[in-house]
């Protein structure tokens, strides 16, 4: 009976995803995010492979599963942080099933071990096995080894089923995110300055659970408590209403944009958008991972082995100073989508529409801009680069994204939350990034290569100036071509998926 | 005044609308009743310009729709959900709406006084985003929105569905009130034959995208009506 069940509830989940509208239309995308997948497995063995190396050099008392146990406590804490935010929850849609003569605790258990199948979930493999074949079966035996790669499995486990309880006891709003980030912050502080070592007792204490035969047991009991404490939670909650209540509720809708009113009909459509940008889940965990890419420049900028690569420094110095614009440009206009037809209707007019757009975009340049400033620290190079990035940024592509947006006629739901959603994306959104990221970076390359650096940035500075200074012309090009793809867009979006 | 004049709408070769020749009245009331597939929003949809007619046009005070942005101004409408905005509170969608028609925090708090009753008391200082509303409130809260900003013309695609039994006979009474105050032109298609009739003055049925009658309404209107549709 019960094997009958699962099977049942297996395959509808499977149907769920497969009769969606736009699975195959959308296939391409698919197939490009199996080559993100194969790619991220290749990259994941290579630090496999090379960790050894990495740790063998990095302290001469301890060898690298030491130190890896050492690590291991701020991995656990990370990816749960990580997991707080990124991860989905696995809802199942519930109520059609609640009034079918099915155990509300088979299904709850269901729920919480859905994740368990799920390949993602496993990817560290390619990380922890060759390590532990390679380096931890060297130290000490092939016991340890194997042992070593269950205990990432169960940590792994104990983290998927700890967030998705933690998610729905806390919700994962602002405030979180805020308390997340100080509770990193400070462990991170305290343990530069030598005051708590978070990593003295992650080496004492997974030191245990690797090398003591009993240890596993630790890891598996934690599981354990992260079970019992989801059941808890249901068996408190036991109304679908309740235990997503936390997810639904947000209250700070009381912000206003008032000093936009000074500019007309444009400020008023801006101050739309960014009440859009704060009342949707999928526009603000884009917000959220904004503020860490912010730091991407800090890995390249402070490693020597990219000080000759001028392509690719431009195309960081590009990515960190047109981030805002980045993550949300690929959605200007079909993050109207759910409304599109009202705004067609009201009394506002393509230029103005556009024209607030074009603004939008150019103060998430500027925002931007302004919070990459610190990393002029790193040299007039850098300053160089981040000022051509801007003035290109704003001169070129803001207005190829605006005339480039408009062949995109998905509908965008954004409701739904998540870094890693890809609903609403199509190849053409990758075919839009492509120009705007990586022909410039193309151009510096060359450039610098066959000239000098000042070349390249002067080249991609004056076509920025030359782009403003026909800002009339081109936002004109613009809105012909919004008002020939209008209808496309409209119907479009009009498609629920 | 509307014109329409050899306007067609054809997907994938199938005629989903062919009207040779249709004017509206300035301060007509114009009822569209029809089954489903019949063409009634696929018709109001192009007379908003928001898809592309495949011949012919629509001319709204010797201008035509297609491509222009000057009827906007003239024009309120309330299709679907999807001319709501469902983000914001139903204050904020007034006040955004209101602001693209000129209006200030004064008119539009007069109008939202004005039209108290229609909310019954279920829409404004709810704290509630819109999206979080009955379909029955969202309903209420595009119509309001479709008569902020003054419309000579006004379009309403079903607006009786989902209403409660109460709202509906208030819109009824309202509609029939602006009708007589404003001389606004209304168009409106239904399911409801009864409603129909109370607010219209004149009664077109389509079936299959072509115009089969053309009635002014009567006491008989009805009953010819519930003949037509009689299975």
């Amino acid at each position: 009976m019960k094997g009958f069940l699962v099977r049942d509830l297996i395959r509808q989940e499977w149907l769920k995803s497969s009769r969606s509208q736009g699975f195959y239309k959308n296939l391409a995308v698919n197939i490009l995010l199996g080559f993100f997948a194969l790619y991220m497995a290749v990259m994941f063995l290579f630090i496999g492979f090379s960790l050894d190396n990495i740790l063998e050099k990095l302290d001469d008392k301890l060898n690298p599963t030491q130190l890896f146990t050492g690590a291991m406590l701020y991995i656990v804490l990370l990816a749960l942080a990580f997991r707080f935010f990124m991860q989905q929850l696995n809802t199942m849609n519930l109520p059609p099933y609640q009034v079918l003569p099915v155990k509300r605790n088979y299904l709850v258990n269901f729920l919480l071990v859905k994740p368990f199948f799920s390949l993602a979930n496993y990817f560290h493999l390619f990380i922890t096995v060759p390590f532990a074949v390679q380096s931890v079966s060297k130290y000490y035996d092939g016991g340890t080894a194997f042992r070593f790669v269950l205990i990432n499995i169960f940590l792994v486990w104990f983290n998927s089923l700890m967030a998705s309880f933690l998610k729905r006891k806390y919700g994962s709003g602002f405030s979180s995110f805020l308390f997340i980030l100080v509770v990193i912050a400070a462990l991170g502080a305290l343990e530069y300055f030598k005051i708590f070592s978070l990593y003295k007792i992650s080496l004492a204490a997974f030191g245990f659970v690797l090398f003591d035969p009993l240890g596993i047991l630790i890891p598996l009991l934690a599981v354990a408590v992260a079970y019992a404490l989801n059941r808890l939670f249901f068996r408190r909650n036991y109304y679908a209403e309740r235990f997503n209540s936390k997810l639904k509720t947000d209250r700070n809708y009381n912000v206003n944009f008032s000093f936009l009113n000074r500019f007309g009909t444009i400020g008023e459509i801006m101050g739309l958008e960014i009440k859009l940008i704060l009342r949707h889940k999928r526009t603000k965990s884009v917000l959220y991972m904004s503020a860490f890419f912010l730091l991407y420049g800090l890995i390249f900028y402070s490693n020597s082995a990219y000080d000759e690569r001028q392509g690719f420094l431009f195309f960081v110095a590009m990515f960190i100073t047109g981030l805002l614009m980045l993550m949300f440009g690929q959605w200007v206009i079909s993050w109207d989508s759910s409304h599109f037809d009202g705004l067609m209707t009201k009394n506002i007019s393509v230029s103005t529409y556009l024209k607030a757009n074009f603004y939008l975009l150019i103060a998430f340049n500027v925002i931007s801009f302004v919070l990459t400033t610190p990393y002029f620290f790193f040299g007039m190079k850098i300053v160089y680069m981040h000022l051509a990035a801007f003035i290109f940024n704003i001169g070129v592509n803001v207005y190829l994204l605006l005339f480039l947006s408009t062949f995109n006629t998905r509908r965008l739901d954004l409701s739904k939350t998540s870094a890693l959603n890809y609903q609403g994306t199509t190849y053409k959104n990758f075919l839009i990034v492509l120009p705007i990221m990586f022909l410039p970076m193309i151009i510096v390359g060359v450039l610098s290569t066959y000239f000098s650096t000042a070349a390249a940035l002067w080249t991609l500075t004056i076509t920025g100036l030359v782009g403003t200074a026909f800002h009339k012309p081109i936002m004109t090009l613009c809105e012909n071509q919004f008002k020939r793809r209008k209808y496309a867009m409209a119907e479009g979006f009009r498609e629920i998926e | 005044m509307i014109e329409v004049t050899n306007l067609q709408k054809i997907y994938n070769g199938v005629t989903v609308l062919n009207i040779p020749v249709l004017t509206i009245q300035e301060g007509e009331s114009f009822g569209l009743v029809g089954n489903n597939g019949a063409g009634k929003t696929t018709f109001f949809r192009l007379i908003l310009d928001l898809i592309e007619a495949s011949a012919g046009e629509v001319v709204i005070d010797d201008e035509i729709v297609a491509r222009n942005e000057d009827w906007k101004t003239k024009v309120g409408s309330f299709l679907d959900e999807g001319f709501l905005i469902d983000f914001l509170k139903p204050e904020e969608y007034f006040s955004f709406v209101g602001k693209l028609y000129g209006k200030s925090e004064g008119d539009i708090n007069q109008f939202l006084n004005s039209i108290r009753e229609f909310f019954n008391s279920e829409i404004l200082d709810t704290k509630k985003l819109i999206r979080d509303f009955s379909k029955g409130n969202q309903k209420k809260i595009g119509i309001a929105a479709a008569l902020l900003g003054d419309p000579k013309i006004l379009i309403l695609d079903e607006p009786f569905t989902a209403l409660d039994p109460s709202s509906q006979i208030r819109l009824k009474r309202f509609l029939n009130e602006m009708q007589k105050t404003k001389n606004i032109t209304m168009l409106i298609s239904s399911h409801d034959l009864n409603h129909v009739t109370e607010v219209c003055k004149r009664i077109v049925i389509l079936e299959k995208g072509n115009v089969v009658k053309d009635l002014q309404t009567t006491e008989d209107t009805l009953k010819e009506l519930e003949a037509y549709f009689a299975v």
